[in-house]
């Protein structure tokens, strides 16, 4: 754990330790590249410095490890609605009411493991009728998944002691002095009498043992999945390109799905941001056109937002964020074709424009009643109706230019229809006194083309009849 | 090429349409194309009409010649939940214009690109998401992979893709399925149809546009309909 919360975001970790500083300096976990090198969890920071002198330390982050755990609690959610988090580093899920929805344990176990992966976690996993005799296994023998059969608990007898030592209440004296009597496995444990092991040690081991036999209620509080959702993810080393960007970034998209998943909701917007050392965070607002939890979505949202920044400085961590979830039901394929499809895949397109071009590069135009040309209309929101209706009659063309053009004579142009006075305007300041004409030009265009009729005069071209 | 016995020639036309198709006749595809309005065109087409799934290059030396009203009958089928994207346009589309040509401002999308690159990622992302009934698209220079790639999109998604061009494009070659040239007329559009699936056209097909325009001209300057070409306004003095 203190570990994979650094590696999850890249895809080769390299050589990296985690260090902590107190009580002494020691090497916490190791990457297995720094592994491959020879150094070991336990070693002091100057052996390690010693052994591979380019080492990449990270302080240990307890708090990140503590918010870690309990992003991955909620993507658990996704699989049952009965998680608790075990801590300092495990999580407990109540799966026996999701087995047939995930085709039975095995299958359940695999997909899990492989949905973990793709969080960037990689995950010791075991089952067992009790919550604690799941945390010894999986400690001891990941992998083993014990069903809720009579005598399941023998493979418990074969743990080794120290799964003990995962219980607060168990102090490290107790365990030595169990190892000092010839105990080496659980099994030994539980044929010592109990009575007399309850005086010697307190109630503590019998406790343990009684609760991993699912003989004594283990009661364990619930995780609730938190009503925002705030992921932040560490990067080992700090970046400047988009690739680790992106691939850290699918890993907080991952867990923000999970979480709408476990809550049946969906989201229109969420917010990357991405934290440098030494200056304010770049922020992304990322929208979507409709409330979602499609993940390839997101993804291919925040691709085209990643694609157009420019980074000013190399970023050491991202924060996923996203609030406000709109509750919805998973909606089922439809067999016939889905009629919402179409009107999704128009609102997913407009997004994409608007990712990579800027939201004002892609619009949508409606006139507005006003006679100046250049005032009759109006952008609008694409997909919005507009409720003026234009008049019909009057020629008017296709194509405006953006400024009228002037014309030095109007030799050889056929004037077809005119004039048609338009004057107006001199309320805002933008006074036109035009009469306007259409007129066929040498090669057979159409052309609107005015003259002014104050001064300094002259003819103008204004549009063209497409 | 006519060294065929007639017995072969025979043969041939004996087979089910479609599955032979000789260079003298056009194309039948499986599916008939969208109806241009315009049946002199209709006729010249293969499929009968606009191809559905296809790049058809427009080319023309200046815009203002009737290739919004060439557009317009197809554009006016769009249907509600799908988006007309124009990428690039030369000039601002007069919505004024277009509403009163009864098309479907709401679902217009215009898109401004920064640059050359931008057109093409726009067009293909338009022709890509199966959302749009029509893209229209501006391009002065575009490469033959380019086009490649839209013709791929757009055959794909089965959305059509009309890119204006200029003259100069019409010499090189294209993996456009249609091209048509148009040329202003006096009384309408000229189309040359510079490639097709079927025979080289003999003469261009005169279509008319902006037909009310035209009509204009035989008494508007010398009449003047005071009920429609009133001067427009409100009037701060008699002049």
């Amino acid at each position: 754990m203190p570990l994979q919360v650094f590696t999850r975001s890249v895809a080769d970790p390299g050589s990296l330790a985690v260090v902590e500083y107190r009580p002494r300096q020691r090497v916490v976990a190791v990457s297995a590249g720094a592994r491959a090198r020879g150094v070991e969890p336990g070693t002091g920071l100057a052996g390690a410095r010693a052994i591979a002198p380019d080492l990449e330390l990270k302080e240990r982050d307890p708090a990140l490890e503590q918010r870690t755990l309990a992003e991955f609690a909620t993507w658990a959610g996704c699989f049952t609605p009965a998680v608790s988090i075990d801590a300092p580093d495990g999580i407990v899920i109540e799966v026996s009411r999701s087995l047939r929805l995930f085709g039975g344990l095995p299958k359940l176990a695999a997909k899990l493991e492989k949905d973990a992966a793709s969080l960037g976690f990689d995950v010791r996993l075991a089952a067992a009728p009790t919550p604690l005799g799941a945390r010894w296994l999986a400690e001891a023998k990941p992998g083993t998944l014990t069903r809720p059969s009579s005598g399941w608990d023998r493979c418990l007898d074969s743990l080794p002691l120290h799964v003990l030592a995962a219980d607060p209440a168990v102090s490290r004296a107790t365990i030595d002095l169990l190892h000092g009597i010839g105990a080496r496995s659980i099994g030994d444990v539980a044929r010592l009498p109990r009575d007399g092991l309850a005086r010697r040690q307190g109630t503590s081991v019998t406790h343990a043992l009684a609760r991993a036999h699912g003989e004594v209620p283990d009661p364990r509080p619930w995780h609730h999945p938190p009503e925002r959702f705030d992921a932040r993810l560490v990067l080992p080393a700090a970046a400047d390109k988009i690739e680790p960007l992106l691939f850290a970034s699918r890993r907080l998209v991952t867990s923000l799905v999970a979480w709408l998943t476990g809550l049946h909701a969906a989201v229109d917007r969420c917010c990357l941001c991405l934290e440098h050392e030494d200056r304010p965070a770049t922020v992304v607002h990322i929208i979507t056109g409709q409330p979602g939890r499609a993940e390839d979505r997101f993804l291919m949202l925040m691709r085209e937002h990643l694609a157009v920044l420019q980074l000013d400085a190399p970023v050491e961590a991202l924060r996923l964020s996203a609030d406000t979830p709109v509750i919805r039901s998973a909606c089922t394929p439809d067999l016939f074709g889905d009629p919402g499809q179409a009107r999704d895949a128009a609102t997913l397109l407009l997004d994409r424009l608007r990712a990579r071009l800027g939201k004002a590069a892609v619009r949508s135009l409606r006139p507005w009643p006003d006679h100046r040309p250049e005032h009759a209309w109006r952008e609008s929101e694409p997909g919005a109706h507009n409720l003026v209706q234009s008049r019909k009659g009057l020629p008017r063309p296709a194509w405006l230019l953006p400024e009228p053009r002037h014309l030095p004579s109007i030799d050889g142009l056929v004037m077809l229809a005119g004039p048609e006075r338009i004057e107006s305007g001199w309320w805002d300041g933008e006074d036109v006194r035009r009469d306007y004409f259409v007129a066929r030009t040498r090669n057979a265009a159409l052309w609107w083309i005015f003259r002014r009729l104050d001064r300094p005069g002259g003819w103008y071209v204004h549009g063209y009849f497409g | 090429m006519s060294a065929l016995p007639a017995a072969s020639v025979a043969t041939l036309t004996s087979l089910p349409p479609g599955l032979v198709w000789t260079a003298g006749r056009l194309a039948r595809p499986t599916r008939k194309g969208w109806t241009t309005g315009f049946p002199a065109l209709d006729a010249a087409l293969p499929g009968d009409g606009w191809p559905r799934g296809a790049i058809i290059e427009l080319i023309s030396a200046h815009p203002g010649i009737g290739e919004i009203h060439l557009l317009l009958p197809l554009l006016r089928r769009a249907p509600a939940d799908k988006w007309i994207a124009w990428v690039a346009p030369p000039c601002l589309p007069y919505a004024p214009a277009l509403a009163s040509l009864d098309m479907p401002l709401s679902q217009l999308l215009l898109i401004d690109v920064p640059d050359h690159a931008g057109t093409i990622w726009a067009t293909r992302q338009a022709l890509a998401s199966g959302a749009c009934h029509a893209v229209l698209a501006w391009n002065r220079h575009v490469d033959a992979a380019a086009l490649r790639r839209l013709q791929l999109a757009a055959e794909e998604s089965d959305t059509p893709l009309f890119l204006f061009r200029p003259p100069a494009a019409a010499r090189q070659p294209s993996p456009a399925t249609l091209r048509l040239q148009l040329v202003a007329a006096h009384d309408g559009l000229d189309i040359v149809i510079l490639k097709r699936r079927g025979p080289a056209a003999a003469h261009p097909i005169r279509i008319s546009v902006n037909r009310r325009l035209n009509d204009l001209s035989s008494h508007a300057l010398d009449s003047p309909d005071p009920a429609r070409l009133a001067p427009a306004g409100i009037h701060t003095q008699c002049g």
